[in-house]
């Protein structure tokens, strides 16, 4: 288990290093000269004075070598200083980690909604195989993986918050603001939780040891839940990381439509408004939480499975 | 030793096990266990041995079920039984073993729970005592260090370790009949010994009655009370062990012998029956081994061999043989 640990924190370091210094070239990318979209930022003037942005230049160190910035930057950033904005001129950490944390809210109410229905729903597909039942959960699910939210989004306002007026149309304050996008959200992992537990739920009812166990006594839904469930949920647990991971960079549809204020919607605006530091600290902070997501996924895995974590020594 | 009013450990009645309501995987299925007795079911691969097993326990996977005849368990019908009922008697009336130990085991669970769980089930045991007493019910089986293995999980064991846990296991709750499913035939052959010493020791220490599944007839005559031939889905001859490997009646019981002594001589050319078995699917008129029958009645033109199933002759050796052959 040590060592197991070792080798997965080992890589998690390498590959943030990796992330962090891609995202350090993001204003490097095109031509853009980053002295001089930080003077055009502030300036707001095409006209623009070369001895300034050459003081401005060195300055900001940008005349240093390329490794020698980044591992000055680093260090920032460790510190947890991304920079300002050039839109807002407030510190981009701020803005990050207060949208960060609305979109974590949303994915995660819409991942642990929607798992909470597909391990029930996926598990009895999966006992009522190419019977009545498994015919209309494959059907529904096919049906929730093809509705676009940005369809859907609009039709659910127009019925529960225009029509009935039963929750809020859109804004954040509060768990009624919360359902709505949720629910928009929660849909396609749904369908996707659903058949993966369906899948793997029909590999362990035709597995051994639930013959065993039923030998020993225990009834279909005894032995499912005692010996079946551990070892089916292991895949939807791999698939609800990277959902979680996708998630947490926030949904651009769903947070545009209903106006909530997290990373998709940051991110959204860091484009089109050229906002270096934003876009670089949404990368490093949206790919390393999922990259520490994934991880923290390996290692559950790792204490739900033993065969990968408890070595053997047979004798 | 044995009176004859007992009831039966297990009792077996015309049985047939089809695929779905169409083919046939074993028919007319006649089979008695008594009270510390141990019966071999032998017969080649594709026999029909496990499917038998399986429904002893109404654990038949779908699509094979049971479409006639019926088993009890120590006088409690098994058949047709409702699922609680069923419940309170696999793991405590009987208990089974199997051939795969090591797929047999919850990967992800830890070997004492699984050993104690019948103990949980039947005997509401705490599941401190349940661990408990696995742990001892190891260290009987004659697992090493039974403390520190009961904490281990499968794909730390060998494959005989593997089956000692399911024999743990099987026997937790003190059951009247134990079936064991080849319990050697995937493990290594000093293995296989020291298992089948396990059974025996424990056979004598508790009263258990044993159906022993196997293709292997070398080790029938060292455990064995009885044993059953089965070939392509219906018992062909059953009789006590002694006069079944000295003298066979049924040819194909003869020949399955011939075939294990020529095996154990090591002799160069393993002649084994000419032929196979037939699938389930193909439907033979009269006696399913005629096709392959060496016994000089088969190949005379006319003879009842083709054309009508053979009844069961009980010859004076005490064998009962289905055979047209046989001699009173
Ligand atoms: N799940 C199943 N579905 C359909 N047919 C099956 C199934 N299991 C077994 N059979 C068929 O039933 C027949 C008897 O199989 P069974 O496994 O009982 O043989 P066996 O005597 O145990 O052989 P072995 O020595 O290989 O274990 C075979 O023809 C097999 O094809
Ligand atoms: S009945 Fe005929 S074919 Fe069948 S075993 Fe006897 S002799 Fe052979
Ligand atoms: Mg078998």
């Amino acid at each position: 288990m040590e060592r197991f640990l070792l080798k997965r924190a080992i890589v998690l370091v390498v590959t943030l290093t990796l992330v962090s210094f891609l995202a350090f070239l993001v204003p490097w990318i095109g031509d853009t000269d980053p002295a001089r979209a930080i003077i055009r930022s502030r300036v707001a003037d095409l006209a623009m004075d070369s001895a300034a942005v050459e003081a401005l230049r060195i300055k900001l160190g940008l005349d240093q070598p390329l490794l020698h910035q980044f591992f000055t930057w680093l260090g920032r950033v460790f510190q947890g200083d991304l920079g300002l904005s050039f839109t807002s001129r407030l510190p981009v950490a701020d803005q990050i980690l207060r949208a960060i944390g609305v979109s974590a809210t949303l994915a995660l109410s819409a991942l642990f909604l929607a798992l909470a229905i597909a391990l029930p729903v996926g598990t009895l597909a999966a006992v009522h195989q190419g019977r009545r039942f498994d015919g209309i959960v494959t059907f529904i699910a096919q049906g929730f993986v093809s509705i676009p939210e940005y369809w859907l989004a609009p039709v659910l306002v127009l019925l529960f918050a225009v029509e009935l007026g039963w929750l809020p149309s859109a804004g954040w304050s509060g768990f009624e603001t919360l359902i709505l996008p949720a629910a928009v959200l929660c849909l396609r992992p749904l369908a996707y939780f659903s058949q993966v537990m369906r899948a793997s739920m029909i590999d362990v009812l035709h597995a051994n040891y639930i013959l065993a166990a039923r030998s020993r006594g225990l009834g279909l839904a005894g032995a499912l839940v005692r010996h079946g469930l551990r070892n089916g949920i292991q895949p939807v647990l791999t698939v609800f990381a990277l959902w979680l991971a996708g998630l947490l960079g926030g949904s651009v549809v769903v947070e545009v439509i209903f106006a909530i204020p997290g990373m998709g919607r940051l991110i959204y605006s860091a484009v089109i408004n050229n906002d270096m530091p934003m876009l670089q600290g949404s990368i490093i902070c949206i790919v390393g939480l999922a990259i520490v997501i994934n991880t923290t996924a390996d290692v559950l895995y790792g204490v739900l499975n033993p065969t990968v974590t408890v070595s053997g020594d047979a004798r | 030793m044995i009176s004859p009013g007992d009831t039966p450990c297990l009792k077996v009645e015309n049985l047939d096990i089809s695929i779905g309501d169409a083919v046939a995987v074993a028919r007319g299925i006649n089979l008695e266990i008594r009270r510390g007795e141990t019966v071999a079911l032998v017969g080649e691969s594709g026999s029909g041995k496990t499917v038998t097993a399986l429904s002893l326990i109404d654990l038949l996977p779908p699509p094979l079920k049971v479409t006639r005849g019926s088993v009890s368990i120590c006088g409690q019908k098994i058949t047709r039984a409702a699922p609680d009922a069923l419940n309170r008697i696999r793991g405590n009336r009987v208990g089974m073993i199997f051939q795969q130990p090591s797929s047999m085991l919850d990967p992800s669970c830890r070997v004492g729970r699984q050993v104690g769980e019948a103990l949980r089930l039947h005997r509401r045991a705490s599941r401190g005592e349940a661990f408990e007493r696995a742990v001892e019910l190891l260290r009987e089986v004659g697992i090493p260090e039974a403390d520190r293995r009961a904490r281990s999980f499968a794909h730390q064991l060998s494959g005989g370790m593997a089956q000692r846990v399911m024999i743990a296991a099987a026997l937790s709750s003190d059951p009247d009949l134990l079936i064991a499913d080849e319990p050697t035939t995937a493990l290594d052959v000093t293995v296989q010994a020291q298992i089948l010493g396990l059974l025996e020791k424990e056979k004598k220490q508790r009263t258990l009655s044993i159906l022993l599944i196997t293709h292997d007839l070398s080790i029938v005559s060292a455990m064995a009370d009885r044993v059953v031939v089965m070939y392509a889905g219906g018992i062909v001859e059953e009789g006590p062990v002694a006069t079944i490997m000295r003298a066979p009646q049924h040819p194909y019981t003869k020949a399955l012998i011939d075939c294990s002594l020529m095996r154990t001589a090591g002799g160069g050319d393993l002649e084994s029956i000419p032929g196979t078995i037939p699938p389930p699917t193909r439907s033979i008129p009269g006696c399913r081994f005629h096709p392959r029958c060496p016994h000089a009645l088969a190949r005379r033109q006319e003879s009842a061999c083709a054309r009508e199933e053979p009844a069961a002759t009980r010859t004076a050796a005490g064998h009962l043989v289905h055979c047209w052959a046989a001699e009173p």
